[in-house]
C-alpha cells in the first residue's frame, strides 16, 4: 500500500515538477508503459516472450483512431467505444494464445517468433490497405479526446491508465494465478500434473497483455492525432521489449521505469548521438545475459522495505471438488509403444482401493511408463485404464489430476524460485480452486488440518519467507512429497521417493508415506529398487519385466518366485 | 510448351531452391545446437552488404564471396564464444540474446550505411533460351549453385570425419566430449557455418532484391517457417519445407497480393505446429 501511495502522488506531482512539455511526452511513454507491463507479465512472470505486442497497440490505436474520425461530431460515442476496442486487442491476444499453445503447449522459440511474425503481417496490411488505414502515411486527423484543455489534461488521462494498467497488474501478480505462471515459468510439467490447464493459463496470460497494449493503444490515437503502420509493427513490438528488460522484466514498475527512462532518453538523445541505438542494443545485450533483473533489480532493498511485511491469518481450504472415495484402479491390456520399441505391452494391473502397493522390476522394465500412461503424460494405443466408474485413458493430465490421483517424480521438482508457502499452496488449489477463485488473493492463505500436521512433523514447512530453491534435496523430496499429499488424492504415484536420500531422511520418508496411508485412506502406489524398502512398505508388491506383469504377490512370495528371480539374477526371460 | 507456363514454373524452382540455401544456415544451428538464431537474417543482411561494397569497389564479384566469409565467419566466431556458449540449454535465453543481436546488427547497419535502400547490379546479365522461353542467366545460375551448396553439404556431413564427430556431438555432447571430442570447438564451428552460409546466402541474393538493414527479419521468418513445415533433422525434410512454404508463397502473391501469400504463409505454419508438429518428414 505504501508503494501504491507514493506512485499516485509522484504520478499526480510530476507535470508540476517537469512543466507541460515533459508532461505530453511522458503522456505518451505512459501509455507505452502500459502495453510494456504486459510484455513483463508474459516475460516475467508467464515465461515466454511475445515479440510482436505493437500488433495488439496498433490495432487499438486504429480502430480508436477510426471511430473519433467517424463520430468527430459525437466524440463522446467515441469515448465509450474505447474500453471495447482494448477488450478486442486482448480477445484476439487470447485467441492466438490459445492457437499456439494448444497442441505444443509451447512456449519457446515458436511463439515468439509467430507473434513477431503476426506484427510484420499487420504492418503489411496496415501499410497496403490504403481505403481503410490510409496507407503508409498513415490515419491523420484524429480528434482529441473531448474536454481535455492542455498538454497537463492529457498526460493526466494516459498516467490514470497507467495506473489502471498497474494495478490489474499488481492484483493479478499477488492472487494464485500470478503463482502459477510463475510456477508455469519454472516447471510446465509439474503445474499441470497438479490439475492445472497450463495451455489456458498462458493464453489467458498473453490475452491479459494484449488488454494492457490495447488500453495504451486506444488513448494513443485520440492523443497523438495521428497512426502510422509503425504504431503495430516491429519497431513499437521492439522498443517495448528492450525497455521491459531494461527496467526489470519480473517488476512489476520494472516496464514502467525502463519505458520513462529509456523512452525519453532515446528521445533525446537519438538524433545528438549518431551510435545511441547501437549502445542501446549492445546495452540490451548485456542486461539479457548478465542483468535479468534489470535496472529494478538494483533497488531491491528499497522495494522490501516499501512491501512491508504483515502477518496474515489462514483460511480453512473447502473440500475437494471431485469424488474422494478410495477408488480402484485398473490398467487393463494398456499397450504404449515409441516407434518400434514397445514399452508396455498389454499390461494389465490392478490396485485395490486403499494400501500401499510397490511397484518393482529390472531397469526398462517400464515401470515409471506405466505412471505416465496412468498420469496421462503417455498416449496408450491399446487397453484402458480406469479410476473407479472413470476412465481416465485419453484424458491430458490436468484432467487426470482433478479426478484424484496425484504424482511425485523421480526427479525432485519443487518450484525453485517460489516460497516455500506458495509451493504448498499450489497443492491446496489443485483439485480445490474453482477457475475464477485463482483470481482472489486470499486463496493464498488457505490452509488444511493434513497441512498444519505436516507443519507439526517438518517445521521447515511453515516457514514463509525461504524458497523452495534454498532447501536441501532430502527437504526438496519431503516439500514435494506433502504437496502430493495436500491434494489429497485418492491414489498417489510416487516414483522412487528415496532415491538419493541419506539412511534418516529415508526413515523420514518411510514414516510419511505409512501415516498418509492412514490419513489419506486411499491407494499409494511406489516404485521402488530397494528391497528393505519394498519389504518395510509394501502390501502387495508388483513385478514388472519388459513391459507387462511377471508376478503379484506379498514381499515373501514374490522373493520366493522363480520366474523373479530369474530376471534379477540375470538368467533367461 | 506455353513459355508462360515455363518460366512461371523455373520461377517457382528459383524461389524454392533460394529458399532451402537460406534456410539451410537456420536449420543447421537450431538443428545440431538447439539454437535459434534469430540474427540469422541480419548476416543474409551482411553478406548482400558485403555484395553491394564489392561492388561500389569495383573489384569482381565473385570477391563478395571470400569477403563475406571473412566477416561472418569471425563475426559467426565472436558471437559464439561471447554470447552463445555461456547459453547451451537454455533456449530461452538464447532467443532473446540472438534477438539483440539481430537488433545490434541492424543497428549497426543502420549507423553505416544508412536507412536506405541500395542496389547491386547483376554480374551475369542477359537471358538464356530454354524450353521455347527466355530466362534470366543468373536465376537458373542461382538454382543450380543453390541445389549444388545444399547437396555438397549433406554429403560432407554424411561422409567426413567432422561430420560423424558433428553426429556424435548432438546425440550425446558429454559422452562425446569424453571421447576426446572438444565438443566446444565443433560447437563453435558448427555455428560459423551456420553464419557463413547465411551470409552466402545474401551475397547470392543482393543482385535481385533491395539491399537495406530491415531486410533480414522477413528472411529469418520465412527460414523459419520452412523448419517449422520441412521439420529439423533431414535434408528432405528442409526441401519439402522449402518446396510447401516457397510454393505457396509465390502462386498466392503471383495470384492474389504480396500480403495474402505472407499470411496464408503464417497460417500454414501455424497449421503445421497444430498438426504436424515434427514436420512433415516426421520420423516417428
Amino acid at each position: 500500500m505504501r508503494a501504491a501511495s507514493l506512485i499516485v502522488i509522484v504520478a499526480v506531482a510530476l507535470p508540476f515538477l517537469l512543466g507541460p512539455f515533459w508532461a505530453y511526452q511522458l503522456g505518451l511513454y505512459a501509455l507505452y508503459a502500459a502495453a510494456a507491463v504486459g510484455v513483463g507479465l508474459c516475460w516475467g512472470h508467464a515465461g515466454f516472450l511475445p515479440l510482436g505486442q505493437g500488433l495488439f497497440f496498433g490495432l487499438a490505436a486504429y480502430l480508436s483512431g477510426l471511430t473519433f474520425i467517424a463520430f468527430a461530431d459525437l466524440p463522446i460515442i467515441a469515448v465509450l467505444a474505447m474500453p471495447i476496442f482494448a477488450v478486442a486487442s486482448a480477445l484476439l491476444a487470447y485467441a492466438i494464445g490459445v492457437l499456439v499453445f494448444r497442441r505444443r503447449g509451447e512456449s519457446g522459440p515458436y511463439f515468439s517468433m509467430i507473434t513477431l511474425a503476426l506484427s510484420l503481417l499487420a504492418f503489411q496490411i496496415a501499410t497496403s490497405w490504403n481505403s481503410v488505414t490510409g496507407g503508409f502515411n498513415g490515419l491523420k486527423g484524429i480528434p482529441g479526446l473531448p474536454g481535455l484543455n492542455d498538454f497537463s489534461d492529457v498526460y493526466y488521462v494516459s498516467a490514470a491508465m497507467l495506473l489502471a494498467v498497474l494495478a490489474i497488474a499488481g492484483w493479478l501478480y499477488t492472487a494464485p494465478v500470478g503463482v502459477l505462471w510463475r510456477a508455469l515459468a519454472q516447471n510446465e510439467r509439474r503445474v499441470q500434473l497438479f490439475g492445472f490447464d497450463t495451455n489456458q493459463l498462458k493464453a489467458v496470460a498473453f490475452g491479459v497483455s494484449g488488454l494492457m497494449a490495447g488500453i495504451g493503444g486506444v488513448v494513443y490515437a485520440p492523443q497523438q492525432g495521428i497512426v502510422t503502420p509503425q504504431a503495430v509493427g516491429f519497431g513499437v513490438s521492439a522498443d517495448l521489449v528492450i525497455w521491459t528488460a531494461v527496467g526489470g522484466r519480473a517488476n512489476l514498475l520494472g516496464p514502467v521505469i525502463g519505458t520513462l527512462l529509456v523512452g525519453s532518453l532515446t528521445a533525446q538523445l537519438r538524433d545528438t548521438l549518431p551510435f545511441w541505438e547501437v549502445l542501446m542494443a549492445i546495452f540490451f545485450i548485456v542486461i539479457v545475459l548478465a542483468f535479468p533483473r534489470g535496472i529494478v533489480g538494483l533497488a531491491d532493498p528499497l522495494a522490501s522495505f516499501l512491501k512491508g511485511r504483515r502477518k496474515q491469518a489462514h483460511v480453512a481450504a473447502p473440500k475437494r471438488l471431485s469424488s474422494d472415495q478410495p477408488a480402484r484402479l485398473v490398467l487393463n491390456g494398456v499397450g504404449v509403444r515409441a516407434g518400434e520399441f514397445t514399452i508396455l505391452d498389454r499390461l494389465s494391473l490392478d490396485f485395490d482401493p486403499t494400501g500401499i502397493f510397490c511397484v518393482i522390476g529390472p531397469n526398462g522394465a517400464g515401470k515409471t511408463s506405466m505412471f505416465n500412461a496412468v498420469s496421462g503424460e503417455l498416449a496408450t494405443v491399446t487397453g484402458s485404464i480406469d479410476l473407479g466408474d472413470a476412465s481416465v485413458s485419453g484424458l491430458t493430465p490436468h484432467r487426470v489430476t482433478r479426478l484424484g490421483v496425484a504424482r511425485k517424480l523421480q526427479i525432485p521438482s519443487v518450484f525453485q524460485h517460489l516460497s516455500i508457502a506458495d509451493n504448498l499452496a499450489i497443492a491446496l488449489w489443485s483439485g480445490r480452486a474453482r477457475k475464477l477463485q485463482l483470481l482472489d488473493p486470499r486463496l493464498r492463505r488457505w490452509t488444511t488440518p493434513m497441512l498444519e500436521d505436516l507443519q507439526k512433523r517438518y517445521p521447515f514447512l511453515a516457514s514463509v519467507e525461504r524458497k523452495a530453491g534454498e532447501l536441501s534435496h532430502g527437504e526438496q523430496q519431503i516439500l514435494e512429497l506433502a504437496m502430493a499429499l495436500l491434494t489429497e488424492p485418492r491414489v498417489l504415484l510416487l516414483d522412487e521417493p528415496c532415491a538419493g536420500l541419506s539412511p534418516e531422511e529415508t526413515t523420514a520418508v518411510i514414516g510419511i508415506v505409512r501415516w498418509a496411508a492412514q490419513r489419506l485412506g486411499g491407494a499409494i502406489i511406489v516404485i521402488e529398487h530397494d528391497m528393505s524398502l519394498v519389504k518395510e512398505l509394501a502390501e502387495v508388491v508388483y513385478v514388472l519385466h519388459n513391459g507387462t506383469l511377471l508376478a503379484k504377490g506379498s514381499v515373501a512370495a514374490i522373493q520366493a518366485d522363480a520366474a523373479v528371480r530369474a530376471v534379477y539374477v540375470g538368467g533367461e526371460k | 510448351m506455353d513459355p508462360l507456363i515455363v518460366t512461371q514454373a523455373i520461377n517457382l524452382v528459383y524461389a524454392v531452391s533460394t529458399l532451402a540455401v537460406l534456410a539451410l544456415g537456420l536449420a543447421v544451428i537450431f538443428g545440431l545446437l538447439g539454437v535459434l538464431n534469430i540474427a540469422h537474417g541480419e548476416f543474409i543482411m551482411i553478406g548482400a552488404y558485403c555484395a553491394y561494397v564489392t561492388q561500389s569497389g569495383h573489384w569482381p564479384y565473385l570477391a563478395a564471396v571470400p569477403l563475406t566469409l571473412i566477416v561472418c565467419g569471425i563475426l559467426g566466431w565472436a558471437v559464439e564464444w561471447i554470447m552463445i556458449r555461456p547459453l547451451y540449454r537454455r533456449p530461452f535465453d538464447t532467443l532473446v540474446a540472438t534477438w539483440g543481436l539481430s537488433l545490434l546488427l541492424r543497428k549497426i547497419a543502420e549507423a553505416i550505411f544508412g536507412l536506405g535502400f541500395y542496389s547491386v547490379n547483376i554480374p551475369l546479365p542477359g537471358t538464356v533460351h530454354f524450353l521455347d522461353t527466355e530466362y534470366p542467366i543468373y536465376r537458373l545460375l542461382l538454382i543450380a549453385v543453390s541445389l549444388l551448396i545444399v547437396v555438397g553439404l549433406v554429403i560432407w556431413y554424411g561422409g567426413s570425419r567432422t561430420g560423424s564427430r558433428i553426429r556424435a556431438m548432438v546425440s550425446n555432447p558429454d559422452l562425446a566430449q569424453a571421447q576426446g571430442i572438444s565438443v566446444r570447438r565443433l560447437a563453435a564451428g558448427t555455428f560459423i557455418v551456420g553464419t557463413c552460409l547465411a551470409g552466402l546466402g545474401g551475397v547470392m541474393l543482393a543482385p535481385l532484391i533491395p539491399v537495406q538493414p530491415f531486410m533480414g527479419l522477413d528472411y529469418v521468418l520465412r527460414a523459419f517457417f520452412v523448419l517449422i513445415v520441412g521439420g529439423l533433422g533431414s535434408v528432405s525434410g528442409l526441401l519439402s519445407g522449402a518446396a510447401v512454404i516457397g510454393g505457396v508463397d509465390s502462386i498466392i502473391s503471383a495470384t492474389s497480393s504480396a500480403t495474402d501469400g505472407y499470411f496464408a504463409v503464417l497460417v500454414l505454419s501455424i497449421l503445421f505446429l497444430w498438426l504436424r508438429p515434427r514436420g512433415i518428414v516426421a520420423r516417428s
